[in-house]
């Protein structure tokens, strides 16, 4: 059978496998990038490209080794670069010689130029669609369980591990009825991890540009290593939230675009690009209810997340919220960043005593 | 796509945000990126309309060494610069100008820099200066009119603000003329390529320019009074011109391309490929400058002299 690689996009590679099913492909996917793909796509790339590129060049040039024929990808319409960025994976994997062919998810017409080359039927189609939209609400509901209960955990690992069981049988499942039922597992099976009643996580969100936000490997697994110190961590990327807001559904609700204007307008008056605007308008509503920090992850050298730091570190000083600024590139080194991680826990718990 | 929803919000709410005082109070213009995109455009808008404008000054070393203390490490130099001006200014006024610039060629954009550059500015340095703005969106609407509705929002009566704005457009094709006559001539010229805050600010043009006079060559700097062609490769403004200024290029009246580009520029990082291909299939020799604050003339004096050497050998 024909197979499609698709970008690393975390635990949402479950999701992801199951929209390609209905093209009659068989999906090929990781839930982070490796070492080994990474090191692909930094000989690969121009030397100047931001970290995600290399990463997702990487992906491609692996998935090319393997056989695979077909890749897709999201490629934005926005400012940032991005827009550019299928046509420059396509030149790279073409100059070398690999026939992968890399569809952008973006429209130029109707249909995505994917959908038209594999040309589904429609009913299948849409239920592909509906199962694939459920699981992506599935694994934002397990993930925000993982997040609270990681905090908290009696043995370290116990979180992730039955995340692992949770995202084990929700690939298994197979119908939109399947996939609710498996949802709603998760609250008992995490409610079954050990925890230390007596501890008080930190409450700490997480902002910035997306495929690092999602990325374990890229970003050095933030979320655990901020699970281990103690911390409740809000990852404000939420697939599910995304794709809402891509196809305009839910106008008022929380995570709109609208809504998220609105919230950064005495900051930030423009989309800026990327996730740029999220990161403003996040921060603010976290000093809002009351978190207390916010870590703003972004590549060495994004546009969009770059221009908006002057404007995090304003809310930082107004609100008096410590911000986190980290910025990674292949040559991030993971002991630099465990030091900071904690320097920063360290200030966030000092904080808190102060003001209790 | 995603900016659909919110065209029709920005309709009302954007715009020139953010004034208040009397337009008599002096105005502060930091002189660097924007200032570079429309030369001349500013200052006479504001004197036009009544109100003494305050120039930050060249860049000079001790500007350069203002960037360390008080930009964001991660920018690229031209947007660096622009906060160590209007450091430079604090003090001096009380209110500078920076623009929200999204796009100034029609169906194109401008780099993702440009739409926080009022925020940044406010978060940065919103307790000594205030903030003025105006939205520049040729998507939405050409300048003349954002200039209109700039003055207007700042007090002007419409005849003055209509005179104001005329004048400042006038202020700038006289400045985009200037250049033009500085590079007439005849004779085979090195084209300086880049962005028009680099091309054009005389702390990093003139010692290429002089280095190339020293060498007995001539030099042109890239121009931006033209648009870009349609369905080009890159999609921000700027750099579109520039890529389509190299497809171009008479191969009889250059003798070759010298891009200077900044460390840190995202932008150039995508289209640098799309420049280079240009100039290659022009037949002309291309060589890239990367600028950071720590660059040194010597090195780059090096590298001239070797790109000009190569070059001269190979004149018929
Ligand atoms: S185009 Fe490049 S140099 Fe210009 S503002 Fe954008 S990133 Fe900076």
């Amino acid at each position: 059978m024909t197979a499609l690689a698709m970008q690393p996009w975390g635990n949402y590679a479950v999701a992801l496998a199951a929209s390609v099913e209905c093209l009659r492909v068989s999906p090929w996917t990781r839930r982070a990038t490796t070492p080994e793909t990474l090191r692909l796509g930094v000989e690969a790339s121009p030397e100047s490209a931001c970290l995600p590129f290399k990463a997702c060049t990487g992906h491609f040039i692996k998935a090319a080794m393997e056989g695979v024929e077909y890749g897709v990808m999201v490629n934005s319409r926005g400012t940032c670069r991005l827009r550019y960025y299928r046509e420059a994976h396509q030149k790279i994997l073409d100059e070398r010689g690999w026939k992968l062919r890399i569809f952008g998810l973006g429209y130029d017409g109707i249909k995505p130029p994917l959908i038209r080359h594999f040309d589904p039927d429609p009913i299948p189609f849409l239920q592909c669609c509906a199962r694939a939209q459920q699981k992506t609400l599935a694994v934002d509901a397990l993930e925000r369980e993982v997040w609270r209960v990681r905090a908290i955990e009696a043995n370290r690992g116990d979180a992730t591990r039955a995340m692992e069981a949770c995202l084990a049988d929700l690939d298994r499942a197979r119908t939109v009825r399947e996939i609710r039922a498996c949802a709603r597992t998760f609250a008992p099976r995490f409610a079954a991890v050990p925890t230390d009643s007596r501890r008080v996580p930190l409450r700490v969100g997480l902002v910035g540009e997306a495929t690092l936000l999602r990325d374990r490997f890229l970003n050095h697994n933030l979320e655990e290593q901020l699970g281990g110190l103690g911390v409740e961590v809000s990852n404000f990327f939420l697939l599910g939230d995304e794709m809402r807001n891509i196809f305009r559904i839910g106008f008022f609700s929380r995570n709109s675009r609208w809504t998220l204007r609105r919230i950064a307008r005495p900051y930030l008056d423009a989309l800026v690009g990327g996730h740029a605007l999220e990161s403003v308008a996040h921060t603010l509503r976290c000093a809002r209810e009351g978190f207390d920090g916010i870590v703003h992850v972004a590549p060495i050298g994004c546009m969009p997340e770059v221009s908006v730091r002057p404007i995090l570190q304003r809310i930082a000083r107004d609100t008096g919220m410590p911000t986190l600024e980290l910025s990674f590139d292949e040559h991030t080194s993971s002991v630099g960043l465990t030091t900071r991680l904690e320097a920063f826990t360290d200030v966030l718990r000092q904080r808190r005593e102060r003001r209790a | 796509m995603w900016n659909i929803g919110t065209r029709w919000l920005r309709g009302r709410t954007g715009g020139a945000a953010g004034f208040a005082a009397s337009s008599q109070e002096p105005i502060g213009l930091p002189l660097a990126l924007y200032a570079y995109l429309h030369p001349g455009l500013w200052q006479a808008f504001f004197e036009g309309l009544g109100c003494p404008v305050v120039l930050s000054g060249s860049t000079d070393a001790a500007m350069l060494e203002r960037v360390g203390l008080v930009s964001e490490t991660e920018h690229c130099l031209p947007a660096k610069l622009l906060d160590a001006h209007m450091d430079a200014l604090i003090g001096r006024v009380g209110r500078v100008f920076v623009p929200r610039i999204l796009s100034l060629k029609r169906g194109y954009i401008a780099c993702p820099k440009f739409g926080a550059l009022p925020d940044a500015a406010r978060a940065r340095f919103g307790d000594r200066l205030a903030v003025l703005s105006v939205e520049l969106d040729e998507n939405r609407e050409p300048l003349r009119t954002s200039l209109v509705r700039f003055a207007r929002a700042l007090g002007a009566s419409g005849p003055a603000a209509r005179t104001a704005s005329e004048r400042a457009l006038a202020a700038w094709a006289d400045a985009c003329a200037d250049d033009e006559k500085e590079t007439a001539g005849a004779g085979r010229r090195y084209l300086l390529a880049g962005h028009p805050y680099l091309v054009n600010e005389p702390w990093f043009s003139e010692p290429v320019v002089r280095g190339l006079t020293r060498l007995g060559a001539r030099v042109e700097r890239m121009r931006f009074d033209r648009a870009p062609a349609p369905d080009g490769p890159l999609r921000w403004d700027t750099s579109a011109i520039m890529r389509d200024t190299l497809a171009d290029l008479d191969a009889r009246r250059y003798a070759g391309v010298i891009q200077l580009s900044s460390f840190g520029c995202g932008c150039d990082s995508i289209a640098e490929r799309h420049f280079r291909e240009a100039a290659r299939e022009r037949g002309l020799p291309y060589m890239l400058l990367r600028l950071d604050e720590h660059a040194g003339e010597a090195g780059m004096r090096t590298r001239l002299e070797a790109f000009v050497d190569t070059i001269g050998s190979r004149l018929p």
